[in-house]
């Protein structure tokens, strides 16, 4: 686990990135679902042909930059993937954000951003403490207790 | 141009290789796999003794995962300060164009998106970044599908209130 200090580099980087190329404007991402904008488009896509081919290259070497072993543990899936992905859809178009630009937005000095953050708290808190009356009928993964370093 | 400040956007190729630079960056250096809405189940465990938010993957995350949602947000400011003064605002766009409402309406119709926000991406197990970035990437089947659904989802909506609702 590497100092904090390089997280909040790290974060800094990815959010002044969104910030300054649409990522985290309402117009941008309307203009997005709207078929209207490439810029969005583009940005995700062109992500993930940085990403991919990257990514690719480190599980072959299979070591990180200080030659521990590295971790790739892909996610699970299940019915909610796409149930939850739609209703994250919703949300992304109705504030147009998703999760990252919500707490950039707020940096940015947006104030309605607020709601969205109070919103999302809310929204995973009911989430977590409906997890096992969800689980089974939804097919989810069971809990690992404990403390890991995930 | 961006809300903010009026800004010309950074050209799409460049915002996309920046990302996927930092994605790569954060696993080679870290050793951790990009995602950001996990980030707020460590937010709900600082408050929420659910089972859920007590898990390792939680747990053993804080340490990480608190401070870069602070730098999300750092950027953010920095973003704002040194493109202009950093001042509270709320302007909205084309919402503002096309419904002219005022913070009494616009924060519990974010309030209202932000609950599909937090309890669909903790039900999909991930977000843009998680699913739409890193899961993409890695070519799991889990990822695609739900960003096709996050995707679809947000086509719809959208479709819905500026070319239905806001047409009639």
């Amino acid at each position: 686990m590497s100092a904090p200090w390089l997280y909040l580099l790290f974060g800094t980087a990815f959010g002044w990135v969104l910030s300054r190329s649409g990522a985290a404007d309402y117009d941008y991402v309307q203009g997005m679902f709207l078929l209207e904008s490439f810029q969005l488009y583009g940005i995700i896509g062109g992500a993930v042909a940085v990403t991919a081919p990257g990514l690719w290259l480190l599980k072959r070497t299979g070591r990180t930059a200080t030659g521990t072993p590295l971790r790739v543990t892909p996610k699970p899936r299940h019915p909610g993937n796409v149930l939850g992905g739609a209703l994250f859809g919703i949300g992304w178009s109705l504030t147009g954000m998703c999760p990252g630009p919500i707490l950039v937005n707020l940096g940015e000095g947006k104030v309605y951003a607020l709601g969205a953050l109070a919103g999302v708290l809310v929204g995973a808190g009911v989430f977590g403490v409906l997890y096992e009356r969800l689980r089974l009928p939804l097919h989810l993964p069971a809990l690992k207790l404990g403390t890991g370093d995930g | 141009m961006l809300i903010l400040h009026d800004l010309t956007p950074l050209p799409w190729w460049l915002a996309g290789a920046a990302i996927g630079a930092i994605t790569l960056l954060l696993l080679w250096v870290t050793n951790q796999r990009l995602g950001i809405s996990t980030g707020f189940e460590n937010l709900c465990a600082l408050a929420l003794r659910a089972p859920y938010f007590q898990r390792a993957e939680i747990t053993g995350s804080h340490a990480w995962r608190l401070p870069f949602l602070g730098g999300l947000f750092l950027g953010g400011v920095l973003s704002a300060a040194t493109s202009g003064d950093w001042w509270p605002f709320w302007s909205l766009g084309m919402f503002d164009l096309t419904f002219g409402w005022g913070p009494a309406g616009k924060l519990p119709w974010m309030f209202v998106g932000g609950l599909f926000i937090g309890f669909g991406t903790r039900l999909a197990g991930g977000c843009t970044s998680g699913h739409g970035i890193f899961g993409i990437s890695n070519l799991e089947r889990a990822s695609v599908e739900s960003t096709l659904a996050f995707m679809a989802a947000g086509l719809v909506t959208t479709n819905l209130i500026y070319r239905v609702w806001a047409a009639s």
